[in-house]
């Protein structure tokens, strides 16, 4: 109950958010702008509820932006093998699977050296960003790779829409958001991530398995990348190696937003949602609005600064 | 206390947004790959030139190299009903979805100088004859030597620099006693040149000239060949026609550059937009002029202060 409620002021800031830019703009709070909204901020949602666990256990994984890349070449590599001409069920199914692994060896490796050896995450994932940056080049001499438009499967996971009006990236958006908050609000592994995220000696003493918590934790982080990568790659009908610079700080400024506190045990699903539909009504409302780029990023500045603030004050 | 931080945050937003306030004129948008180069914001003025005194109002969007972002740019200037939309491309495949999704809601588009590979998505694409730009650029060299030994700096993933090479070796393959003996890969900007400058220098102590593809190569390669105390040996012919190369041209360090007119890119893209919706054919590709710059016309390309 307490966590709902502590939404209150994040939620307000949200609709307030619409209504403003609903007077403002003409057209911004119709059907079709406000689903274009969603798939908008689908990709760096999923990430960040990914991000959010990590953060409640007081890690953080800086590797997503570069996992995202490199999830999304390797996928593309292994589509696009063999018989150019026909669309295989084979293909599909071994690239959906080799974009998982290779996110979930990365979560895997993050996890063991965060639990097991002293380092910290920060620089763990610095370097492991490093390695899935310089991975990601490695295909196709550091070109795109495009996706054939035979590839109509896999094309419709970024552009295909159900029933022709909900975008399927809003739909993964929604089922990842479903699971990981079942994860984290109704299981015990959830309760470990805030008992951990809280104290993590106590949580120790009390018999929580650390190590395998945590690594579990980088894993599902890394596999939420890899399924917003391959969100990423269909939208954008191809295999960018460069692609995703930055995206783990969209993320953490989502996550953040929402209310998740960087010293561990306190942060919601919800908020980290409500956090990602903010970010993305201003990047929206402030490019309909035809405010000049260079204020864009100022404002948006601005605005989670207020609500780390709000939030820090509300924590008191 | 709530109220009070939901009240900051609306205050902050209102603060920001008053002076932008809605109107009814209608829009166009560019969406540029980077407007961290001087050259774009060139472009971003010339497109304007036209626009605004057509009653448009012109949206400019900076992708910072992010494709995802300028695919979300995009996106919200078809929603919000943009007359047509300008887009120089951060990935000249990847820009595909958008260019299907604004032909699918009837919105022109028009691909500003660099090429993408879905042409027949978009209305016209206007670009620096960079071919022409290679081939001037090879032009200055036979003029200024009658024979050389060259070695070439190469970007091969960017369409615009396969192209000057390409022109440029089309006059140079004419001439017997023009020799390409080095062909190396950059990433077009200083730091990357220098290097590899040096090492090809050190290999080839004969080089006698050098076609970089773009004014910071040529930098680059400047400051190697100084270094090794070879600057004077050596002509440099490059493409760009930045101030300053113009500035290089005057003191005797480069030989010439090939002058591309980022303004009048922008201008002519905004005039086909309106020949368009006059009902006129508009051509599907067109090039932009382009310029040689030598010793003895740098001063009139000079910006006056």
């Amino acid at each position: 109950m307490r966590r709902i409620k502590g939404l209150g002021p994040l939620f307000a800031a949200m609709i307030i958010l619409l209504i403003l830019f609903g007077v403002m703009v003409p057209n911004f709070l119709t059907r079709e702008n406000l689903l274009d909204l969603l798939q908008q901020i689908s990709v760096n949602a999923i990430i960040a509820f990914g991000m959010t666990l990590t953060i409640m256990i007081g890690g953080i994984d800086l590797s997503v932006g570069a996992v995202l890349a490199l999830v999304g070449t390797s996928t593309i590599y292994v589509l696009s093998f063999g018989d150019a001409e026909t669309q295989s069920l084979l293909h599909f199914v071994l690239a959906i699977l080799t974009g998982l692994g290779v996110a979930g060896a990365f979560g895997a490796f993050n996890g063991v050296c965060a639990a097991k050896t002293k380092m910290p995450p920060f620089i763990i994932t610095l370097a492991t960003m490093m390695i899935a940056r310089g991975s990601a080049y490695c295909f196709n001499q550091a070109r795109p790779i495009p996706i054939a438009d035979h590839q109509t499967v896999f094309l419709t996971i970024g552009n295909g829409r159900l029933f022709g009006v909900i975008p399927i990236p809003v739909l993964i958006m929604l089922v990842l958001f479903a699971v990981a908050g079942i994860l984290l609000h109704r299981t015990r592994f959830g309760q470990h991530l805030y008992a951990i995220g809280g104290n993590r000696e106590a949580a120790r003493f009390t018999g929580i398995p650390l190590a395998r918590t945590q690594i579990i934790v980088y894993i599902l982080c890394a596999v939420f990348t890899g399924i917003a990568g391959m969100i990423n790659v269909s939208q954008l009908y191809s295999a960018e190696p460069a692609a995703g610079i930055g995206f783990e700080l969209d993320a953490i400024a989502a996550a953040v937003v929402g209310g998740t506190s960087f010293t561990g045990g306190i942060g919601t699903m919800n908020g980290t949602l409500i956090g990602a539909i903010i970010i993305g009504i201003l990047d929206k409302g402030l490019n309909q609005a035809g405010v000049h780029f260079s204020i864009q990023d100022i404002v948006k500045g601005f605005v989670i600064l207020a609500a780390v603030y709000m939030d820090v004050r509300r924590r008191k | 206390m709530k109220t009070k931080s939901t009240l900051l945050i609306a205050f902050l937003l209102c603060g920001f947004l008053t002076g932008c306030g809605k109107s009814d004129k209608k829009i166009m948008g560019v969406s540029f790959q980077t407007m961290n180069n001087p050259f774009f914001v060139d472009l971003d003025q010339g497109l304007r030139s036209v626009i605004e005194t057509k009653g448009y109002e012109l949206v400019t969007m900076d992708a910072q190299w992010n494709s995802l972002k300028q695919k979300n740019d995009i996106s919200d200037l078809i929603l919000q009903g943009a007359s047509a939309i300008f887009i120089n491309p951060v990935n000249w495949e990847g820009i595909r979805g958008s260019l299907l999704e604004a032909k699918k809601k009837g919105i022109p588009c028009i691909i500003v100088d660099v090429p993408v590979k879905d042409k027949e998505l978009a209305l016209s694409t206007v670009a620096s004859d960079n071919v022409e730009a290679g081939r001037l650029a090879g032009k200055a060299l036979v003029a200024a030597c009658s024979s050389a030994k060259i070695g070439i700096l190469q970007m091969s993933v960017n369409k615009a620099c396969i192209d000057r090479v390409a022109g440029f070796r089309e006059i140079i393959e004419q001439y017997l006693t023009m020799e390409i003996v080095d062909v190396q890969e950059v990433k077009g900007n200083t730091e990357s040149a220098r290097p590899v400058m040096r090492d090809m220098i050190g290999r080839f102590p004969d080089i006698n000239a050098v076609f970089p593809i773009n004014d910071p190569s040529a930098f680059g390669v400047i400051s190697a060949l100084e270094s090794a105390g070879k600057l004077d040996n050596v002509k440099i012919v490059s493409v760009d026609g930045s101030q300053e190369a113009i500035a290089a041209i005057q003191s005797g360090k480069l030989h010439s550059t090939s002058a591309q007119f980022p303004f009048e890119i922008g201008k002519i893209a905004a005039e086909t937009i309106f020949n368009h919706f006059d009902g006129e054919t508009v051509e599907p590709d067109i090039k932009v002029r382009v310029a040689l710059i030598t010793a003895e016309n740098a001063a009139q390309f000079l910006k006056k202060e």
